[in-house]
């Protein structure tokens, strides 16, 4: 077509595509339901998972849950049986005998995401087990808490793995199937820290970038498709406080305008977001702000802002928080 | 600090590095003198690897080529020696290989010395969708585009860091920027190699280290021959580059400690665009621009070097 035709086109398309995103701040949209659906969460033994599942289970969707470690795995099943509990008592009192009579499940499954035949092997118990997965929620995430020169390798590899190449095995294992159906939700939580840098957490960065950019690209390929039953979110969210990252500080006066989110708030936003089909979502909104201010601020410029907040070192108090804890003889790897 | 003269400090500095910004646009910056330096690059057997090789070559520095293909690095020698290169070694070497990396590392720091100027630039791409890419593909990807950054920065970087002296770069992607259809895998391990390397420009610049720079280059698409087949929708906008274009730019920006390198130049806007707008409507822009059908011909090399 005529350059100049097209980009007319492009032009009222993005006139057109302000006045949707401007009509959505006015009109809320309306959540989609999952009442009846499996969600799969991996990670799900502890922090964001855990409050993941848990949002899950309050709307009704049977749940599969992925984490290495059994214990945390089976707390966060618990929590989920009592929420289904109150769920179903709740429909009892309200006498709603019309009511969906499909009674939501909770699934454990002890995988460890960063093993390629291990994540393979537990799709294959959970096709057998529970069927097709509507959600796939990636969301296991670890950080090896050492500046890159006392980084041990194995724990560069290990959070790339986990962070990163999980997510290539996790999709592989269930598109296959959501594809086939046309519906499915791909969730991918990475970090803001998959959007922009700091020091200290090099592989972490580099494997949070690495699940962006995977996502940014599967999405293409499933818009190429033409696949439009298949959603795929992004969930970018600043320093949550669930301990991952403890010890992590920005500069005091600072501290008020990005206050480490708490991860209910963050959990919150990040379902609304999945249930009304949105792309992607940063936590805060502040961080909007920053991508862009990245990408027309010369680099100088953006290390004096990171200077000044604090952000430039913010993450050196929770490596020193880790190396003493090595020193206790507490193991610091895994969320 | 005073929090209020602090916020003076920032703002006023945020202007000057803007302005800076925009002067550096118009007129050349001064060049730095790399006499004496040792140069090591990555992939340096064919395509821009082999022709960083060549610019440095007409300069004072000693180079250290590494590569699997020892022909292709015979003939960068050759090429090079041909245009003034009097200090030239080369090592086979696959840096996808953690263990490979730190031995060649050792034996480089032996018979030529500590590597002043760093440059990342080993890619492999497999060019096949996602679900049809062979997992070891995927993984293979990977390991040279990202983590063989990661083994290359520890062998090299603590001499740099000691003399507070060195150069670290980077030869990403435009699709480190932005994703592509067709490119998953390729994506995540550019991404991957930009976010690792601003993370480390960052920490040397937390811990005081100015003296070891960081070039971080994401070129669109240039014809070497590894996305053959490949077309541009709008060759004016967004020319698929000529690899010695890119090697020029790549050293004047090594020249010139220029952090990020983005080319072509309408690359900048683009990415200021695509974190503004909303996300819809940076589909309708990649739609516009044939960012989803970049790879539906894609060929690449006929020789497989994996």
């Amino acid at each position: 077509m005529n350059i100049a035709v097209e980009f007319a086109v492009v032009m009222f398309k993005v006139v057109w595509s302000f006045v949707l995103a401007g009509t959505k701040w006015i009109v809320r949209t309306r959540e989609k339901s999952v009442v009846g659906q499996v969600c799969l969460i991996t990670g799900a033994g502890s922090g964001l998972g855990r409050l993941f599942a848990k949002e899950f289970a309050r709307r009704g969707a049977s749940l599969v849950l992925w984490d290495i470690n059994r214990q945390g795995n089976e707390e966060t099943a618990d929590m989920v049986r009592d929420i289904y509990r109150e769920i179903t008592s709740k429909r009892e009192i309200i006498g709603g005998i019309q009511d969906v009579p499909f009674q939501p499940q909770v699934y454990t499954f002890v995988c460890d995401v960063s093993k390629r035949e291990n994540v393979y092997c537990t799709a294959e118990k959970v096709r057998a087990e529970v069927g097709n997965i509507d959600f796939l929620i990636n969301n296991a995430g670890v950080v090896s808490g050492h500046h890159l020169l006392e980084c041990p390798d194995e724990l560069i590899e290990r959070t790339m793995k986990v962070n990163c190449h999980a997510h290539f095995w996790t999709t592989k294992a269930f598109l296959p199937k959501m594809l086939e159906q046309n519906h499915g939700h791909i969730v991918t939580i990475a970090s803001s820290l998959g959007l922009f840098t700091t020091a200290g957490v090099e592989d972490y960065c580099a494997s949070k970038f690495g699940a962006i950019g995977f996502h940014e690209s599967l999405s293409h390929e499933l818009r190429a498709s033409e696949k439009d039953g298949i959603k795929m979110t992004l969930v970018c969210p600043f320093l949550v406080d669930t301990g991952m990252f403890k010890g992590c500080k920005i500069r005091k006066e600072m501290a008020p305008f990005f206050p480490p989110l708490k991860p209910e708030d963050c959990v919150t936003q990040a379902m609304r977001a999945i249930l009304t089909d949105q792309q992607m979502v940063c936590t805060p909104r502040a961080m909007y702000a920053v991508t862009f201010m990245k990408t027309i601020l010369p680099f100088d410029a953006i290390v004096c802002m990171y200077r000044f907040i604090g952000a430039d070192k913010c993450m050196y108090p929770f490596l020193d928080h880790c190396k003493e804890s090595m020193n206790n003889n507490e193991t610091k790897i895994g969320s | 600090m005073n929090f209020l003269l602090e916020t003076l400090q920032l703002i006023v500095l945020s202007i000057y590095y803007n302005v800076e910004a925009i002067i550096k646009f118009c007129i050349p910056s001064k060049k730095k003198n790399v006499t004496g330096e040792i140069v090591l690059i990555t992939g340096a057997g064919s395509g821009i690897g082999r022709l960083i090789a060549l610019e440095f070559a007409r300069m004072d520095v000693a180079l250290v080529l590494w590569d699997i293909s020892e022909e292709g690095m015979k003939e960068t020698t050759r090429l090079s020696k041909e245009r003034g290169a009097s200090r030239i070694h080369y090592y086979l070497c696959d840096c996808s290989d953690k263990t490979e990396v730190y031995r060649v590392a050792e034996q480089v720091k032996r018979e030529v010395g500590d590597i002043s100027i760093l440059i990342n630039n080993a890619g492999i791409v497999t060019g096949k969708k996602f679900m049809d890419a062979p997992d070891h593909l995927i993984e293979k990807t990977i390991e040279v585009n990202t983590m063989s950054h990661f083994w290359t920065n520890k062998a090299f970087l603590p001499a740099m860091v000691k003399n507070n002296h060195g150069h670290l770069v980077t030869i990403s992607s435009s699709a480190g920027l932005i994703g592509v259809n067709g490119l998953a895998d390729y994506c995540a391990s550019k991404f991957a190699a930009i976010g690792f390397a601003e993370s480390v420009a960052l920490e040397l610049i937390a811990t005081g280290k100015d003296g070891v720079k960081t070039t971080i280059v994401c070129p669109y698409f240039i014809n070497t021959g590894m996305f053959d087949g490949c077309s541009t929708k709008w060759p004016t906008l967004l020319p698929i580059l000529d690899p010695n274009y890119v090697a020029k730019k790549v050293v004047e920006a090594i020249l010139t400690d220029q952090t990020y390198l983005m080319l072509p130049k309408s690359m900048y806007l683009l990415m200021a665009l695509k974190s503004f707008l909303p996300h819809k409507q940076s589909v309708i822009l990649g739609m516009y621009l044939g960012a989803f059908n970049f790879m539906d011909t894609f060929q690449g090399r006929q020789k497989k070097r994996i």
